[in-house]
């Protein structure tokens, strides 16, 4: 499976499916993230765009299907793993870590590029100390890069709802990820910070990565994703650009409940 | 007067000692989000070989210590092999059970613990060397929580969904904390019977799974100080009150602790609050 015109894909998703006791979060689902764009994954509340992000990072195990990275299947591997391959992800619902600052989140982030063993550390060899100011420079300058430079030092869950959202995507950035996954990014959010992660999004892909995003803000879909897959009861409507899509009679339906509604409710019982 | 009440309060300082070595072997695990109450197993192990080790060689008590802490180690190795696929409420009950199993297997293995009867150990540890051991034991705990260990553990603590999806194993990091957990365990354990100069089936058993449980939840389980603190605080405790208040000394001395409970819950030294207060 390709991505869009001759870009190989990053990511495929081939004949996805998961239940819970007998109800299907997830049916069949297949897409392709390509190498250096952003995708966005639209559709209404429980439509399971979620789930499709945590059978992606390894949180959930799926019942059928694979799903590739970099044309390596991933299913099955432990989340661990997944995430030394090159997927990082935030949450629906900022997910930091109680009880450390800021500059500790990130910190945490940049895990799998300690670049040091324990005892190398326990012992503080001039090695470990090198590494350990190099993944302290990075994370300084990962919260730069978020616009919160100024806030290293203070307990994250103090912060804005906004702010804890940004130190998320540094901290998920922390590994350097190739595919980057981001849960509702801009939920909560003011349209001015909306916009500003926007453009954080382009200069991320600008810069190499490749960014699959569950979105509802419409503006911000049309706006900064290239492709756009729609899901509706845990199937696929729909893929293609953030216009096509939107045009869509069927995730009209689905999504704005606008047009055929009647009918609709009427096909599903 | 100074020197009568060292006299009389000495013991209870290298009590306190021994019991911070328990209370970091619970610390060491409960850090990276396991409740264990294990160490008290890895502490008989460790205290019966180092005993008899010395016993059977005439080595000093100080040169049979590592070989308790490796003792410790690797008993809390195959733990954790066993038991960290346990859910926590279940990982808790399991090490309970362990630490019941242990006084029977004591029991019942004479030559090496001497049955009933236990051993007796004329060593002499003095409180100078005790000291120095804690402090390279702090200096231990300070390292670790000061290298990617420290931050790795506390994430896989806080939430180890979202560590995991940071690349960090939560398993070995969690197994990684067993081992030194049983390494400080078991050297407590010798510790213990050297400052004891007696050791049986009953001294390590459930009071000192209370003790150092205590001592964790008492000091705060988020900084290794805490422990440290809880420690002094838990075994000091009794002690004050049996010389302030002697009528009613259990009573005062559940009253202090329940009110450290009650609030302070995070305990006594808690970086979380620090940081809150450092914040405004």
């Amino acid at each position: 499976m390709r991505g869009d015109g001759d870009t190989p894909a990053l990511l495929e998703l081939d004949g996805v499916g998961k239940s819970f006791g007998g109800v299907a979060a997830v049916a069949d689902l297949s897409f392709a993230v390509p190498t250096g764009s952003v995708m966005g994954l639209m559709g209404p509340n429980g439509a399971g765009k979620t789930t499709v992000i945590n059978l992606i990072t390894g949180l959930l195990g799926f019942d059928r299907g694979h799903i590739r990275f970099d044309g390596a299947e991933i299913g099955g591997a432990a989340a661990h793993r997944i995430a030394a391959r090159g997927i990082a992800r935030t949450y629906q619902n900022v997910r930091l870590f109680s009880g450390m600052t800021a500059l500790e989140q990130v910190l945490a982030g940049g895990f799998l590029r300690r670049g040091t063993s324990l005892i190398a550390s326990f012992l503080g060899t001039p090695a470990s100390r090198a590494a350990r100011a190099r993944s302290l420079a990075e994370a300084r300058h990962l919260l730069d890069r978020v616009r919160l430079a100024h806030r290293a030092d203070v307990l994250a869950e103090t912060l804005s709802y906004g702010e804890q959202r940004r130190i998320e995507i540094a901290r998920a950035l922390g590994a350097h990820p190739r595919l980057l996954l981001l849960d509702e990014p801009t939920a909560g959010m003011n349209a001015a910070e909306s916009a500003a992660i926007g453009g954080l999004v382009h200069e991320l892909r600008d810069a190499g990565l490749t960014v699959l995003m569950v979105e509802h803000n419409v503006r911000l879909v049309t706006d900064f994703c290239d492709h756009v897959a729609v899901m509706s009861f845990g199937r696929k409507l729909t893929e293609g650009t953030p216009a096509a899509c939107l045009a869509h009679p069927e995730v009209q339906a689905a999504y704005f409940g606008r047009s055929g509604d009647a009918e609709r409710i009427r096909a599903l019982r | 007067m100074l020197a009568d009440l060292w006299a009389a309060y000495q013991s209870s300082v290298g009590f306190a000692m021994v019991n911070v070595f328990f209370a970091l072997s619970t610390y060491a695990v409960l850090s990276a989000g396991v409740l264990s109450f294990a160490s008290v197993s890895y502490a008989a192990f460790g205290g019966f070989i180092g005993a008899q080790l010395v016993l059977n060689t005439g080595i000093s008590p100080l040169l049979a210590l590592p070989v308790s802490a490796v003792a410790g180690a690797l008993l809390a190795y195959a733990v954790a092999l066993l038991f960290l696929r346990l859910d926590g409420h279940w990982m808790a009950l399991a090490s309970l059970a362990l630490v019941l199993m242990t006084r029977v297997v004591v029991l019942n293995a004479p030559t090496l613990t001497g049955g009933v009867n236990g051993l007796s150990l004329p060593v002499d540890l003095s409180l100078a060397t005790l000291t120095v051991l804690l402090l390279l034991l702090m200096l231990v705990f300070h390292r670790l929580s000061g290298s990617w260990y420290g931050i790795a553990v506390r994430a896989v603590r806080e939430d180890p969904a979202v560590a995991a999806s940071l690349g960090m194993p939560a398993r070995r990091l969690q197994t990684i904390a067993f081992v030194i957990s049983g390494a400080v365990g078991g050297a407590g354990g010798m510790l213990l019977a050297a400052m004891l100069q007696f050791i049986s089936p009953d001294t390590y058993f459930i009071n000192i799974a209370f003790t150092m449980i205590a001592a964790v939840v008492l000091g705060g389980s988020y900084h290794w100080a805490g422990a440290v603190a809880g420690a002094f605080v838990f075994t000091a405790l009794p002690v004050v009150m049996q010389a302030v208040l002697p009528q009613i000394q259990d009573v005062a001395n559940g009253a202090a602790l329940l009110a450290i409970m009650v609030f302070l819950p995070r305990g006594l030294i808690d970086p979380r609050a620090w940081r809150l207060r450092h914040a405004r």
